[in-house]
């Protein structure tokens, strides 16, 4: 049997983000001067608060569409929900579950819209993504700023603008402020480990293992390989990758949901914002690329990432003396990690297209000899 | 003779897996509709004017326990509050009638209406076991007598929001 060797360079060279990010950390931690538990603290809090949302990015990778920069459209289709619920007072784990089922029909309508516009840019798909989420938003804002209200029925002056019409920047979720959390936390040596939570994102997982199995999922993996072969054994790629599209922005739908109750108030126009760029940040560190992403990527993802967020500013403040260096050093590492990683997987793809053009050229010389 | 057996167009099944989804859904959604509905309940020790003329006196001490958790400790004439999720609101009061008097123990249960956001129970009424309408209404909030200023909607395109 032909085993592969064990190559230390290809090692380091396959890990060279996981591995800078470690050594961050084992940096900036002791600078940092925050206590073992207090990190373990902030760590589990953060997994059980982003790891959902980033799990939602693993599907379209899965089908080949890249890192999606759309899972913004399910974000805010789970803003929308929730701002309804908050509205109609229905609080607790109640209002969480009636949050997503509403945030469904919003989450298909615009995974719909989003694959087949990303079907119409093949091979440009992270840019149209992200360019959608920002039109999307315009949209979003449209209908929170000046639909809510009139067409839309709120009734509470709590969430509605002074003028009558339009949402208020932050709404209130105090009522369902960490419910999955608390139901059933327990606490180890001053460590709160919200159990529920972590059942919910461990059901998801093997979801995610059980869905990469059934005929769907091989179809997305065939479509993910190429495209062409895959029409060619007849599978229908457009609808297989629309609904790739379809279901990740459901998931981002849930995810941001799981992420609003635990941080108990709704930022109604920017929480959505940034939320795609830095689950996808988080993926690339935890070692995932454009075209391959796994279950572990997003665990170590959101572990080291997470890390370097909590620990950056302190150490920069010890450091420099001006926390801002710290806080500017985690905004520029989460679009540098984003940017070396399109950089190598355009490298990657270049070199793979050089080698084979390579060999080519072999195969015709060899046959000319010949 | 085999039975043959006539297998149903995949096309059919698809669509009734669909709408059984959906329905399962909308089923689910109303039901979280009905169990979710938060209310806040104010407790007041406060006397209860009743239209007859009559009134009905205020309790010397009452503790308001929910869930277990003492809520409010209330005095003559004070007020208190708790969150309540669904309609079949139950608490437990530790009730000092008069002065001197031992603290006597007494489960509460009170169905709440769906459509109220905020409800005021007085105590002292509905311990003499009069009629619901006579110690329960509903909160109203009080209107601030300055008009509120819009705000400024602030949106953060590139911001770190709430990361």
């Amino acid at each position: 049997m032909n085993k592969k060797k064990f190559s230390l360079g290809e090692f380091l060279r396959g890990n060279s983000v996981p591995i800078m990010f470690i050594l961050i950390c084992a940096f900036c931690i002791p600078i940092s001067g925050f206590s073992p538990t207090y990190l373990l603290n902030e760590i589990i809090t953060r997994l059980g608060r982003n790891a959902f949302l980033i799990l939602s990015l693993l599907i379209p990778i899965m089908a080949g569409m890249g890192l999606n920069f759309g899972m913004t459209l399910g974000a805010m289709a789970g803003e929308i929900a929730l701002i309804l619920v908050s509205d109609w007072q229905i609080w607790g784990i109640p209002g969480v579950v009636l949050a997503m089922i509403i945030s469904i029909p919003f989450s298909v309508a615009l995974g719909l819209l989003c694959g087949k516009i990303l079907n119409m840019a093949k091979g440009r798909e992270m840019v149209t993504s992200y360019i959608i989420s920002y039109f999307i938003n315009g949209v979003y804002q449209l209908v929170v700023l000046y639909m809510m209200g009139p067409i839309i029925p709120i009734a509470h002056s709590s969430i509605k603008l002074p003028r009558g019409y339009g949402i208020r920047n932050t709404v209130s979720l105090l009522n369902m402020r960490q419910c999955l959390d608390d139901l059933l936390a327990i606490r180890v040596s001053g460590v709160k480990i919200p159990v529920l939570t972590l059942i919910i994102i461990a059901l998801m997982c093997l979801a995610i293992v059980w869905f990469r199995k059934t005929k769907l999922g091989q179809d997305m993996r065939a479509v993910g390989q190429d495209m062409d072969v895959a029409r060619d054994a007849g599978i229908q790629v457009e609808r297989t990758r629309i609904i790739s599209i379809v279901i990740s922005t459901v998931l981002a739908g849930f995810g941001m949901i799981i992420y609003l109750q635990n941080m108990g108030n709704l930022s109604t126009y920017s929480s959505h914002s940034q939320i795609g760029m830095f689950c996808i940040a988080a993926l690339l560190v935890g070692g995932a690329s454009v075209d391959k992403a796994s279950i572990g990527n997003v665990f170590l993802g959101v572990i080291l990432f997470h890390l370097m967020f909590i620990v950056a500013p302190s150490a920069g403040a010890k450091i420099t003396g001006d926390s801002m260096i710290g806080e500017y050093f985690r905004v520029f590492v989460s679009y540098g990690v984003i940017t070396v990683a399109l950089v190598m997987y355009e490298t990657k793809k270049r070199r793979a297209k050089q080698s084979l053009g390579r060999q080519l050229e072999e195969d015709q010389r060899k046959g000319e000899k010949a | 003779m085999s039975e043959v057996k006539e297998k149903k167009p995949s096309g059919s099944r698809k669509w009734t897996a669909r709408i059984l989804t959906l329905v399962v859904l909308i089923a689910i959604a109303a039901w979280m509709f009905v169990i979710g509905r938060g209310h806040t309940v104010y407790f007041d020790n406060k006397t209860l004017e009743l239209e007859n003329g009559e009134s009905i006196g205020t309790l010397q001490r009452v503790d308001v326990y929910v869930n277990g958790n003492r809520v409010a400790r209330l005095a003559k004439r004070e007020r208190g509050m708790a969150t309540w999720i669904g309609q079949n609101f139950k608490m437990t009061l530790e009730i000092t009638k008069e002065k001197g008097d031992e603290p006597y123990t007494q489960e509460v249960a009170i169905d709440l209406p769906y459509s109220l956001d905020g409800i005021v129970v007085n105590l002292p009424g509905y311990l003499a076991g009069r009629s619901q309408d006579e110690w329960m209404s509903e909160f109203v909030p009080v209107a601030s007598s300055t008009t509120e200023e819009d705000e400024e909607i602030i949106t953060d395109e590139f911001g770190l929001g709430d990361m």
